[in-house]
Parts: structure tokens; sequence; C-alpha cells
């Protein structure tokens, strides 16, 4: 693994008594999507913000290729960022945009008109030249802004929530060409967004934040695949939460009463929370050994992949599963109906009071 | 029986609408009467032929404005007119720009103070802010012995007091709905602050320089009350030489001298137009 290009460091940002990033540290190798994903006011955008310099930070460093840029300016810093709004220059054509910043760099005019015409080539829109942002559509302002921030050639590429303001049936377009220019380019991007699909699509590796702080940092596959905590695995692909004491290794007891029968053996005890994915888990009869709990069946949708089923745990707690459509052929589950739930030990995933994930010792059998 | 009651319902509802959509025309056109009649009656009484203003006139005639000439007070004081609103107009731009950026951008303390303090002079009289600078002006003569009733310099100052408020007013407006990525955007493009203010800030501002200019000029230009104590003879204003020429004689002179700045400022107006489509500024 090479060195990382860009290293953040114990980021912080106080306003006022509160954080709203707390000791962020992260490291973004060359040529690499970092993408910063999180719910709302999570501080994805703040820390954003920190990287291009708009706002300043309370604690931590910045640093790119080894240089400290904390306290530079933003017109130092040369990253080219797409914003959210396109924040295109109503005033300028759509040539006047993408050459500001190389104009500001006082390049020498042979080489400003031949940088517009490759960076419009980019991004396809050099019929385009000469018409002002408002005669535009808003795809086509999205291409402008990102032309813009090409154009001058950025050590990094910030990309905050490009992707918002487009029709959803664009969004994908978009989203793919976005990481085609920027792969070609090698350019070292960092993107935020509070949509997961987005985010999956677009990430070398995601950053999930919350409330101010970084959860977990890995690719898409981890993030799924091995949770670090709760928040996580709910976050990304909704995984039902089941809250229990674990007790004689591989038993779930609920607080209302029931128990689980868990498919890993855990050496710890203690309150612990379950997390089970909906299209991990399956369906089958009450009274089948393979079923690890039990539960009623409250509700059931079909949404052509699968029903969507609602369950009742004993103790009252909601979970969702994904029951797979095969052509019509299987009975489908109504409302009220006893029915058993039963996954594989892969398929288990149980965090500790900390919220940090037990390992299964080994299998029980079913 | 229900059907019918519920058609005289909606035919009664159909009535109010049309009602209500010919009382809003009336309106409208009794809004543009009241705006059009004193400039149409102005012209109208500018091309009597008689000396006294009487109805009907005994004939029609143009020679009232051939003898504007005669009464070179009123091209001076037009003159002066020009030359105080100009002054006046770039002065408060000169102020009110700055401030408005700083009331929009900056949260310093006493800011809410100097935004009161700079809209105040609206609410206040302008004779009475007319009457308080000239007492002010005398006194400072007195101690100073400098003249200073009557000059270029006191009368752009007041003016300033009554024309910075609309400044202020029309270029917040604007700021506040202006985005300001935009001008992150131009700084994080390698723009330095005063580069993102004169090639991002200032032209994204232009709507509301333009209408603030051109309040401005109509504010200043227009005013009697407070330029009323502070002109001089051989220094008066427009306004405040027709209104000392209506104090001994009312013929249609003074009409054709009213109608003859309306041409001029109609023309700076039009002039303007050239430039800045006025049109979507107003609306």
């Amino acid at each position: 693994m090479s060195q990382p290009y860009l290293r953040i460091q114990g980021l912080t940002k106080r306003f006022g008594a509160s954080a709203a990033v707390r000791d962020v540290d992260l490291d973004v190798k060359q040529g690499e999507m970092l993408v910063l994903l999180g719910p709302s006011g999570c501080g994805k955008t703040t820390t954003l913000r920190m990287v291009a310099g708009f706002v300043e930070a309370s604690e931590g460093r910045i640093l790119l290729e080894g240089g400290d840029l904390t306290g530079l300016p933003p017109y130092r810093r040369e990253m080219g960022m797409v914003f959210q709004s396109y924040a295109l220059f109503p005033h300028m054509t759509v040539a006047g945009n993408v050459t500001f910043g190389l104009r500001m760099r006082k390049l020498p005019r042979p080489e400003i008109e031949a940088r517009l015409a490759e960076t419009l080539e980019m991004v396809k829109l050099t019929a385009m030249a000469e018409r002002y942002p408002r005669q535009l559509s808003g795809g086509q302002q999205q291409r402008v802004a990102l032309a813009r921030a090409l154009a001058i050639r950025p050590k990094v590429l910030l990309l905050d929530e490009p992707l918002s303001n487009l029709d959803a049936n664009l969004r994908q377009q978009v989203a793919r060409e976005i990481r085609g220019l920027q792969r070609a380019a090698g350019l070292t991007a960092l993107m935020v967004t509070h949509d997961q699909d987005e985010a999956m699509m677009m990430a070398d590796r995601l950053v999930l934040m919350n409330e101010g702080a970084v959860q977990q940092v890995g690719t898409q596959e981890e993030l799924y695949e091995r949770p670090a905590n709760p928040f996580v695995a709910r976050f990304i692909g909704h995984s039902n939460l089941v809250a229990g004491e674990l007790a004689e290794g591989a038993r779930l007891a609920l607080p209302g009463g029931g128990a689980v029968r868990l498919a890993g053996h855990y050496a710890a005890g203690g309150p612990c929370t379950l997390a089970i994915r909906p299209e991990r888990a399956r369906l089958c009869g009450p009274e089948d050994p393979a079923a690890r709990v039990t539960a009623v069946v409250e509700d059931a949708t079909y949404v052509g992949a699968h029903v969507e089923v609602l369950l009742a745990l004993p103790d009252g707690t909601r979970v969702i599963l994904h029951d797979p459509t095969d052509g019509g052929a299987a009975r489908r589950m109504a409302a009220g109906e006893r029915a058993g739930i039963a996954w594989d030990a892969s398929s288990e995933r149980l965090f500790d009071a900390s919220g940090a994930p037990l390992a299964a010792r080994a299998a029980v059998p079913a | 029986m229900t059907g019918a009651a519920r058609s005289s319902e909606r035919g009664a509802a159909h009535a109010r609408v049309s009602l209500a959509g010919m009382l809003v025309w009336g309106l409208i056109a009794l809004g543009v009467l009241v705006m059009a009649v004193p400039l149409a009656m102005t012209a109208y009484i500018s091309l009597f032929r008689d000396a006294v203003v009487i109805f009907p006139p005994s004939g029609y005639a143009t020679s009232w404005y051939a003898r504007i000439l005669e009464f070179p007070r009123f091209g001076e004081a037009l003159g002066t007119s020009l030359r105080i609103s100009a002054l006046a107009t770039l002065g408060s731009l000169a102020v009110g720009i700055p401030a408005s950026l700083a009331l929009v951008r900056y949260n310093f303390v006493g800011r809410g103070v100097l935004n009161v303090l700079l809209l105040s002079p609206l609410t206040v009289p302008g004779v009475v802010i007319g009457l308080s600078i000239y007492v002010l002006v005398v006194e400072t003569e007195i101690a100073t012995e400098v003249p200073l009733i009557g000059s270029d310099l006191v009368l752009v100052v007041a003016h300033l007091l009554i024309t910075v408020p609309w400044v202020i007013r029309l270029c917040v407006a604007n700021l506040v709905g202006l985005d300001r990525s935009v001008e992150e955007a131009a700084a994080n493009l390698g723009a330095r602050p005063l580069t993102v203010l004169w090639r991002v800030t200032l032209p994204m501002m232009r709507q509301g320089i333009v209408a603030a200019t051109l309040f401005a000029f109509i504010v200043s230009f227009e005013n009697i009350e407070m330029t009323l104590f502070l002109i001089a003879p051989g220094q008066t204003t427009l306004p405040i030489s027709v209104l000392q020429y209506l104090e001994y004689r009312v013929d249609p002179l003074v009409a054709a001298v009213v109608m003859t700045q309306t041409l001029v400022i109609a023309g700076l107006l039009l002039l303007l137009d050239r430039y800045v489509k006025l049109s979507r500024i107003v609306s």
C-alpha cells in the first residue's frame, strides 16, 4: 500500500459547546474515491468544508502529499469542488465558468483555450460553450460545475452531494460519468452523500459517520458483511436489530419473554444486540427444527423481487424479512399466521453492550 | 332538485368571481389613471397660449417652451440638480454597497444598531433633517468662518442621508437572495477575497445596484423639504426654483419647465436602459 496522499488527523470542529465533527482520522490514497456517508447532521459536510478550507478546524490537521494545509485559505488549496447547488457564476458563459480557475492562475491564453476545449470535450458540452447557466438543464449545469472543477487539474476533487439535485433517472448515468472521469484522470476524490445507493455505486472505500464521529471505514463489502457496530449494520442494508441478554453462549433471551436460538456460540455474556439482514434469513414452519425463533406475521407486501414480511417476535420486537418470490408458485404468508425464522451462522452478527462485534467460537448445529 | 340548486350555486359563484375580476380591473384602471393624470395635465397646460391658466384656454402654443431660455435660472437649477443628484448617488453607492455587504455577511457587535442607524433617516421628516443640518452648518460657519451654506459639499452630504437608506435596503434585499456557495466556488478556484468581490459578488449584485442607483438619483433629485434649508442664491435645485417661481406667478411656463425636466430624466433612463434592462429590475 502506498503512503496516504491526503491525510486527515484528529480533525474536530466545535460550534459552541457541541462538536459537529469529533476527532476524525482518514487516509485517502492517490487516485481513490472516498465517500463520506451518513444521515444529515452527522458531520460529513463539515468535514468536507474543512478540507476545502471554508470552515476552520478547531483541532487536527489536514495533510496533502505530506504538506500541512490546515491554516491555508481556500484559494491556495488547489482543490476543485463541485457544490450541491452547482454554484455556477450566473453572469458568465459556460466557457467563462470553466476558465475562471485558469484565469485566476494567470495561465497563458493558448493554454487556457486548449484546456477549455479539452475539458468541454470531456463532459460533452463543446456546443454549449457560449451559453449562460440559466439556459442549461440541471444535468448540463452539473457537468459545467464538474468541468470547472476539473479544468484546474485539482490535487483533490471534492464533491458535495453532487447528484442530489438531479432527477432519479439521470442520477445513475451521471454517477457513472463522474466515476469514469475521476478514474480516467486518476483523480483523488472525496465525496459527501446521505444516499447509501449513491455511495455504494461511486466509492472505492466508504466512511460511515454518525453524530460527528467515524463509525467505520472500508469497502462496500466490508461495511455490509462486517459492520463494526449496530449503527453500521442498520444504516448499510437495513439490518433488523434485536436486543436481548446472551446466556449459555448460544441463547439470546428477549427482554419481554421468549428467546432466540443463535447460530454461533459466543464466549461473552450479558446484554447484546443481534443483527439480521432481511434477505439473509428465511421463513419456515413454526415447528421446523431449523427455526431459531418463532414470530407472528403482521403484514406481507409483494414488491416484485420479494415479499416484504413484517413479523413480531415473542417480545414484540418487529423485524422485516424478504421472502423471495418464485413466479407466484410459493404460498403467501397471511397476517396473523405463526412462522419460524431461520438463518445460518454466516448471516448472524452479534454486538456486545458497547457495540463491538462478537466473534462466534464454533457453529452450533441447527 | 339538488342538481338545480347546485348549478344555481355554481352560477352565483361564477358571478362572484367575475364581479371580483371586474373590481380588480377597475382598481388597476383607477391606479393607472391616478398616476398618469398629473403628467398628462402638466403636458396639456404647458401648451396653453394664455399667460393665466384658465379653462378652457383661448388657444394652444408651444411658445412657453421657447421662453424657458429667457429664464436661465431654470437651466442653472437643472444643472445644479443633476450635479448634486449624481454626486449624492455615487456617494451613497460608495457608502451603501460596503455597508450592505457588512450587514449581510458579517456578524459583528453593533450590527443591529448600525442597521437601524443607517435606515433611520427614512423615519425622520425631511424638514426636521433640513433644519437640523442648517443649524449645524451655520454654527460651523460661525466657528470656522468657512462659507458652507449653498456649497455642493453640504448639499451632497445632506442628500446622502436620504439616499443611503435606499441603497442599503435594495442591496441588502439583493444580497440576501444570493447563493453564498457561488462565492465559495470562486475562492475554491483560486480567487482571493478582493477578486471574489470584484469578479463575482458585485456582478451578481448588479440588479440591486442598478435599482439602488435609480432610487438614490430620483430621491435626491426630487427632494424639496430638506434641500430648502441648504440652498443659497445662485445655488438652487430645480424643484425649488419651480416652487420659487410659483410664489409670484402661475403661468404655463412652469408646466413647460416640468415637462422639460421630465424629458431630460426620461432620456437619462432610456440611456441607462441600453446598458441594463431596467424593466427586469423594477419588476
